[in-house]
């Protein structure tokens, strides 16, 4: 019962990162009808941001200030710095193309993230870094519910991530630019006629989309300790699964949907086999689409003719 | 028997009523007009004749069978051919490449018989070729010689209508539908669309349902009209009845006086 | 009346094949080619310049290139059927490249025996027919998998197709797979009493293969069946409503490229002789992608040209003699290509290699380790930059900083316009040198990677019918 309670806590943790990077995918998707490769790679930028800050206080052996300061700078200059090389992106890679043939921009697509992430290993090289986040948040700094332990990480995840989700709603349904987002994504152009700053619109959709996967870097570093240039390309092939199996388009489906990718992943690595992990998650995204091509929360759109 | 038969047919779309409890036929050798203010429907029902769409309720049958639920493929072999309103060639292909595309259904010769090109797929490639010439004769040499092998996306507006209408008649339909085929015509191209639709008729034998605006293309051309409005049929009947028909001036000077006042 | 015939009629249309004789120089001399020879004269010659460049391959490096350009330019092939021809986006190719050349190891090793003996050992014939019939009706398996989905979907499930291929090799049943470790000792191409054993022998052999495929490719394009794809690549709406079927179309071109992927993956494997998970990674599916985009996408003629152009120059930049020939080369041209009147291409030009030499002159002054390092180029052009590039006793740092000045200036580049766009090239050219030469060439894995992707974005944006096709036009 412990050990069932134990990987749910679990699955949860690492579903939330998920939601967190589905949720940028199924914006950005939204409103350019852009699957962006990339999404997973500034993941990964977002994570050697973190690991930076931790060196530059010090170090995880001496950080310099107090913890809760150290993560509040690791995830204010991740989102900011994603959020800000996501927008970079969109303006110089993806705006030329906007009214090129569809497969154009994704093919530049899979060019940024190539190009992203070997340029990490440029940078930084190709060996993994740990964020040795146990030397300076305890393990036991957590809560203790029934035997099963969750960590002050874990509860800093689920809370942050929810926060963020339920900001993101309230943007996307109550302010202006959350209105301009809808618009743009049902129709650019009669939305540009409207007076809708289109090219904004965008921008700011890619730079929260961008911050989210950021913010969803550092904390997975913290989780997980293990960073590398390659982590970007796997946690963003689950998390676009997670956004089409909760449905592309809706914040509460990609958040329904992380939750589930991250609960089979774990179930399947504690019953199962760690090794067949990512199969099982592909057999969910095969079954969904052919099950419910709209996902969970999706909504079927008519093609007009 | 008609050869089209559209019964009690309904269709939504969420809340709204596109199409409600529609009965239409086309018989043989028979062209209808489908006019109606925009919006009305009148694509609509084009689009669940072909399979675009399937009728939340009602029956379709074309020869005498039901085809609601088959694909459009299958549909458009039976016999039902289409051109679409908004213009939809393929547009990178050649002129006359669009037309042999449409032959794909009635066409057998499979990958490797063309890869070898084995007698039948030779045959094939001949006959294909010669109906699509026969077919781009049709419109004088306003689709002919050097246009052959321009890709469609060079060709002025006119002259695409005039492809669309070629190529939906490459699948050999025993019915044709038209979306609009004056539509961004000058008047003499339009009267020509007029004179083209009986000729199409009496030269190739199919039936003929037609949706336009342009009120000398109906006047012209049609033996029976139609006339729709929110997804309902309010006239039917002689051109001079409908047109005439209280419901029909109604619709159009509730909503678009200028579209009565051009007709 | 005005005469009927000629309303709507534009000579300006009509004419256009005469333009395009025009144009100046190479370009016309390039443009009058294409439009004069024929399809099957080209292929011919393809097939004896193939020929004509075995024999001049003198050791056996260069002919591992000319086999491996020979490969992508198959595989360049394959992929073109599915993203080329039907228009679908495929990302799990590699699966098949990786399913030809497994099929390959596991019939051609000890795989099938017990304990490192025994085994199938088939002959080729047999391999090949047993193994490309399954590829296709893998592909035909994922094919319906796949349409189920519209274009970005299916995108994102054949992606995930690739990682399967990797997840099922690494993991199941390494005595039959071999893990991790791959499969090894693999038999040659062998078949009635013969086997292919030089490297030299694999070209040949897969430039028989290429052309084979490229000429049953270009019988199927010229089909209903190449009519049938390019119109569903248009729109595949309109497709369906044209009696065209359109799910099995998709299909059958999952399952064509599966085919031509296999094949590939024999050949690899065979000339290999040993099969690994890590030669069907994304990386290698992202090159294939680099090689069908530069060459054109839809054109069969330019996906031969872009597996081979890519491979080459992949292979020019892990030599440092032949990256600096690459690299500036590759500046050279663009400049000359797109800096007009002459005039101003000289001051640009002069004003590159005077700044250089400025800079150089100057730091030097200040302090000599600053200037300590030696640039990364060998050979003359090595001795040439070395009083050009400013490149300090420990270059990684510095490099690395360059890299990321060089990023922001390209995209200063490409926003500036007028003169001033030129003036910033300058400097640009000569940052992009200083990193090239202190950072950028010592790493050439790494700097291939990036290139690629580069390659990617600046042909999409730039040219986006790549080198050999023909620009589309499409509504979106
Ligand atoms: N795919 C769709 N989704 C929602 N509404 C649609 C769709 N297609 C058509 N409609 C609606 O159905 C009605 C009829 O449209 P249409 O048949 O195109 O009219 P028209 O008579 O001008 O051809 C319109 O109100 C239109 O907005
Ligand atoms: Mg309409």
């Amino acid at each position: 019962m412990h050990e069932l309670l134990q990987t749910t806590v679990n699955g949860l943790t690492t579903g939330c990162l998920y939601a967190l990077i589905a949720l940028g995918y199924s914006m950005v998707y939204g409103i350019l009808k852009l699957l962006n490769f990339a999404h997973g790679d500034l993941y990964m930028v977002g994570a050697y941001i973190g690991y930076f800050v931790i060196q530059w206080f010090g170090g995880p052996n001496a950080v310099s200030i107090p913890v809760p300061l150290l993560l509040a700078i690791m995830v204010l200059l991740a989102a900011v710095g994603v959020g800000v090389l996501g927008m970079a992106i969109e303006r110089f890679a993806y705006r030329p193309l906007r009214d090129a043939p569809r497969i154009a921009p994704l093919i530049t697509a899979l060019g940024v993230s190539f190009v992203l992430e070997n340029t990490v290993l440029l940078l930084f090289g190709g060996f993994t870094r740990s964020y040795s986040t146990p030397t300076f948040i305890s393990f036991n700094s957590g809560i203790t519910l029934d035997g099963v332990r969750i960590d002050s990480v874990e509860l800093m995840i689920f809370g942050l991530s929810f926060a963020m989700m339920y900001g993101l709603h309230q943007l996307v349904q109550r302010t202006t630019l959350g209105k301009s987002m809808r618009a743009v994504a049902s129709d650019r152009e009669a939305a540009e006629m409207l007076g809708i700053n289109v090219d904004r619109t965008i921008a700011l959709t890619f730079f929260i989309g961008s911050a989210m996967a950021g913010v969803a870097g550092v904390m997975s570093g913290l989780a997980f300790n293990q960073i590398s240039n390659t982590i970007g390309f796997l946690a963003g092939l689950k998390a676009f699964t997670a956004a089409v199996v909760g449905g592309i388009g809706s914040i509460a489906g990609s958040m329904i949907g992380g939750l589930l990718i991250g609960l089979c992943e774990s179930f399947s690595a504690s019953y199962v086999s760690s090794e067949y992990t990512d199969l099982i998650v592909f057999g969910i995204l095969i079954a969904t689409m052919l099950l419910r091509p709209t996902g969970i929360l999706g909504q079927k759109a008519l093609q007009k003719v | 028997m008609s050869l089209l038969e559209l019964d009690q047919v309904s269709l939504t779309f969420g809340g709204l009523k596109a199409l409600w409890e529609l009965d239409l036929h086309v018989d043989e050798r028979e062209i209808v007009s489908v006019i109606g203010p925009n919006g009305a429907g009148k694509s609509t029902v084009f689009n669940v004749i072909t399979g675009v769409y399937r009728p939340t309720a009602g029956d379709i049958r074309f020869a005498g069978d039901s085809i609601v639920g088959l694909r459009p493929h299958r549909i458009t072999s039976r016999g039902i051919a289409r051109t679409f309103q908004s213009l939809r060639l393929f547009l990178n292909m050649s002129v006359k490449e669009n037309v042999k595309s449409a032959t794909y259904g009635h066409t057998k010769a499979s990958p490797p018989e063309s890869i070898l090109r084995l007698p039948r797929a030779r045959r094939e490639e001949r006959e294909v070729d010669a109906l699509a010439e026969q077919l781009l004769a049709f419109f004088g040499d306003r689709l002919q010689g050097y246009r052959w092998d321009q890709p469609a996306y060079s060709l002025s507006y006119a002259n695409r209508r005039r492809l669309e209408i070629a190529r939906a008649l490459a699948t050999r339909p025993q019915l044709l539908l038209l979306d609009e085929p004056a539509a961004g015509m000058n008047p003499r191209e339009t009267h020509e669309v007029t004179e083209l639709i009986v000729r199409l008729r009496d030269e190739l034998g199919v039936a003929i349902l037609v949706i336009e605006h342009d009120m000398h293309v109906v006047a012209g051309c049609s033996e029976r009209v139609v006339a729709l409005d929110h997804g309902v049929k309010i006239a039917e009947g002689s051109y001079e009845e409908v047109a005439n028909h209280h419901a029909v001036v109604e619709a159009y000077l509730g909503r678009d006086p200028e579209a009565l006042a051009e007709s | 009346m005005t005469d009927p015939a000629q309303i709507g009629r534009d000579e300006w249309v009509a004419r256009s094949a005469d333009r395009r004789d025009e144009g100046t120089g190479l370009r016309r001399v390039l443009n009058q080619l294409d439009a004069r020879v024929g399809w099957w004269p080209r292929l011919a010659a393809v097939a004896l310049g193939g020929v004509i460049v075995g024999q001049l391959l003198t050791n056996v490096n260069l002919q591992q290139v000319g086999f491996n350009s020979l490969l992508y330019a198959l595989l360049a092939l394959g992929l073109n059927i599915a993203v080329g021809w039907a228009g679908l986006l495929d990302l799990g190719y590699i699966a098949f490249f990786g399913f030809g050349a497994y099929g390959f190891a596991i019939f051609s090793s000890a795989a099938l025996g017990t304990g490192g003996s025994g085994g199938a050992h088939l002959p080729a014939i047999e391999i090949i027919v047993i193994v490309l019939a399954a590829a296709g009706v893998v592909g035909v398996l994922i094919g319906l998998v796949a349409l189920r989905l519209d274009g970005d979907y299916l995108a994102i499930v054949t992606l995930f197709v690739g990682q399967a291929f990797m997840e099922v090799v690494n993991n199941v049943d390494p005595g039959t797979l071999g893990g991790v470790n791959g499969l090894f000792g693999l038999d040659p191409l062998h078949d009635f009493g013969g086997q292919v054993s030089s490297t030299l022998g694999y070209y040949y052999v897969a430039l028989a293969a290429l052309v084979l495929v490229a000429a049953v490719l270009r019988l199927l394009d010229t089909s209903r069946t190449g009519r049938a794809w390019r119109a569903l690549r248009d729109d595949p709406l309109a497709a369906a409503a044209m009696t065209i079927p359109v799910n099995r179309l998709k299909v059958m071109a999952f399952s064509f490229g599966a085919i031509v992927g296999a094949l590939a993956g024999i050949l690899f494997a065979a000339q290999q002789s040993t099969v690994f998970p890590t030669n069907f990674t994304a990386n290698i599916l992202i090159l294939i992608y680099a090689c069908l985009v530069l060459g054109g996408v839809g054109s069969i003629t330019g996906a031969i040209l872009g597996g081979i152009v890519v491979t080459v120059a992949e292979q020019m930049l892990s030599s440092p003699t032949d990256a600096g020939y690459l690299f500036y080369g590759l500046i050279l041209l663009a400049l000359v290509a797109k800096v007009r009147p002459w005039r101003r291409l000289a001051w640009v030009l002069g004003g590159i290699v005077a700044l250089g030499f400025a800079a150089h002159g100057i730091v030097s002054l200040i302090s000599s380790s600053a200037v300590a390092g030696h640039p990364g180029s060998t050979g003359w052009i090595g001795s040439v930059v070395s009083n050009y590039v400013i490149v300090p006793s420990n270059p990684v740092g510095y490099g690395n900083v360059l890299y990321i000045v060089v990023l922001c200036a390209m995209i200063a580049v490409v926003r500036l316009e007028g003169v001033r766009r030129l003036l910033a090239v300058i400097p640009t050219v000569y940052i992009a040198a200083c990193c090239w030469e202190s950072r950028l060439i010592v790493n050439p894995a790494i700097t291939t990677q990036i290139m690629i992707g580069v390659v990617l974005i600046v042909t999409m944006a730039a040219r986006p019918q790549g080198l050999l096709g023909s620009r589309r036009v499409e509504i979106v």
